[in-house]
């Protein structure tokens, strides 16, 4: 039932997205694909193997396959040897009809082994089912280990963390700007709360009290930023290249506003409002007029994120719990992810627009995850050495 | 001693103008700090260049031990009239102040969004700021932080720790 209602929105969005190749196995409601890689040779150096080991991880975590020694659908042969550099060969076969779906050389330094298993998966998932991977993809994320709230970055398994800040300040709600080089996020270091980007010194929005949640629009020249310039909390547009503030979207001078993300065309923008006396998500165009509300369930509903595939997911509060909604805006449907008895929030799309990355919180320490819109189980991505949370997946 | 002090200003001076061409090159494929295809394989260096803005002067901090902070109903921005005599206190100091001022730094407890707890933090620092002012305070004279739910003052879980979390602070400068 939950998965005939993502798939019939699939059309809706998923379309113009990604090319639709070979072998359909979602949508069918068939199992995994089994992909065997017992047959894939690595030299005794340690960069090909944590490349195997990372490669096998990645596929099973994708959501597409099972990862066996023997049998299965598909086989991968080739080889990976490495020294300073390293060099991958793979080759993927369907088992049924010796059908090579993937023949490809990869060349890296040894060091990038991770990296390039994580190519190598999406390739892979590419080849084989036409969609989009996420194994490439970053996580953003703050967490507070050294005592201060500083921004890092991981790769999409949670591995290979680095930290971005070193501000010894307070840094909140970090996301990628849509070429996904860059950051914006906002962040206390010069006492005030502005918002940054990151690799610029300056703050890209500093006006007097409030500035939060800054969102960089698809086309990369407008701001949608949350300030209070006006008296009040609202959400603004801001020339990126002027820096002048071009439109007030809301002016609810008894609300609000929060957390704005763009919808893929960059047309219409949704986000958070507390106009009708509780915070809950409403959809408005860029240019103006009337929000309409898309959240009905939960006495709250907050931190939005329009995914690619055209749907938005929020968080909710169900029952005392908070929990992750995922709506389609055009067919006005929504559906709970089932969880257990942790708190779930602040949840984005991961970059193959099937997963969902979010924070966990159980007694009061929060980790970040990976849930499965369709029927994986959640995984945990980062957690340990204090709390992670407010995640941002790469594009 | 000399020398080396004039190395690193000479240094510096290198360092800046180069930070100032990649500054101007900024549409160059590669040149960014994300997103090429490099990014599949090594780790850009994201470092923080320095900050020379200076918050138009504004004070970034004051002495909160002089007034005691207000609280709040869960949720709500609304100064409660068992709460505002507290703001009259501090509309008196600041009216005998000239040339001093207040930063009412509205705060909010840990559920719910970060974000959106950074608005209602806003609001609440927003409504004290609106008090004060019919109180005769000059508008000028009072900045507002949000600080959300990022500095609980009781790091407790419960009722009790975030009824003492949902408040505004005065510091005074």
């Amino acid at each position: 039932m939950n998965r005939q209602w993502f798939i019939s929105g699939a059309l809706l969005a998923g379309g113009s997205v990604f090319a639709e190749r070979v072998i359909d196995i979602r949508g069918k409601g068939q199992g995994k694909i089994g992909i065997s890689l017992g047959s894939y040779r690595t030299g005794f150096d340690a960069a090909s193997k944590t490349f195997l080991a990372v490669l096998k991880a990645d596929l099973n975590r994708s959501g597409h396959f099972s990862v066996t020694s023997s049998g299965g659908a598909l086989n991968v042969t080739g080889a990976c040897q490495a020294g300073s550099q390293m060099k991958a060969d793979v080759h993927v076969y369907q088992v049924a009809t010796r059908k090579k779906l993937l023949g490809k050389s990869y060349d890296a330094a040894a060091s990038s082994a991770r990296g390039l298993a994580h190519k190598v998966a999406d390739e892979i998932v590419y080849a084989v089912t036409g969609k989009k991977g996420m194994a490439s993809g970053k996580i953003a994320v703050v967490g507070n280990r050294t005592g201060r709230k500083e921004l890092y970055i991981t790769d999409m398994d949670g591995k290979n963390m680095r930290q971005i800040t070193k501000d010894r300040s307070i840094v909140v709600g970090p996301r990628w700007t849509p070429d996904g080089k860059s950051l914006t996020y906002t962040s206390y270091k010069r006492g005030y709360p502005n918002v940054y980007m990151t690799g610029k010194g300056k703050p890209i929005s500093s006006h007097g009290g409030l500035n939060a949640s800054g969102a960089v629009s698809p086309d990369g020249k407008t701001l949608a930023v949350i300030l209070s310039v006006s008296g009040n909390p609202e959400l603004w547009l801001k020339s990126l290249r002027t820096g002048k503030l071009t439109k007030r979207l809301s002016s609810t001078q008894r609300g609000n506003e929060a957390s704005p993300c763009w919808s893929p065309d960059g047309n219409h923008l949704v986000f958070v409002s507390d106009s009708s006396g509780r915070p809950q998500i409403y959809i408005i165009s860029k240019n103006g007029g009337r929000a309409s509300r898309i959240s009905s369930s939960g006495t709250e509903s907050v931190a939005p994120d329009w995914g690619t595939n055209g749907y938005i997911t929020y968080c909710s509060r169900v029952g005392g719990k908070y929990r992750i909604m995922v709506a389609n805006p055009v067919a006005k449907t929504v559906r709970q992810l089932d969880a257990d008895w942790a708190d779930y929030e602040d949840p984005k799309w991961a970059p193959d627009g099937r997963h969902i990355v979010c924070s966990r919180t159980s007694n009061y320490r929060s980790s970040i995850y990976l849930l499965d819109t369709l029927k994986d189980s959640p995984v945990a991505l980062i957690s340990g050495s204090g709390d992670w949370y407010s995640p941002a997946c790469s594009p | 001693m000399y020398k080396m002090v004039l190395k690193l200003v000479v240094f510096s001076m290198v360092a800046g103008s180069l930070a100032l061409v990649g500054g101007c090159k900024k549409s160059k494929p590669g040149a960014d700090l994300y997103g090429s295809g490099d990014n599949l394989y090594g780790d850009p260096l994201m470092g923080d260049t320095p900050m020379n803005d200076d918050m138009m002067g504004v004070p970034a901090d004051g002495d909160r031990s002089m007034f005691e902070p207000l609280f709040f109903a869960y949720d709500s921005s609304q100064v409660n009239p068992e709460e505002a005599g507290k703001c009259e206190d501090v509309a008196k100091h600041l009216k005998k102040n000239s040339g001093g001022g207040v930063i009412i730094e509205g705060h909010g407890d840990e559920r719910g969004s970060r974000e959106y707890n950074l608005a209602l933090g806003e609001r609440r620092a927003l409504a004290v700021r609106d008090y004060l002012i019919s109180l005769g305070v000059e508008p000028a004279a009072i900045q507002t932080k949000s600080l959300g739910e990022e500095m609980p003052e009781n790091m407790g879980h419960d009722e009790g720790a975030w009824r003492l979390n949902r408040r505004a602070v005065f510091a005074i400068y």
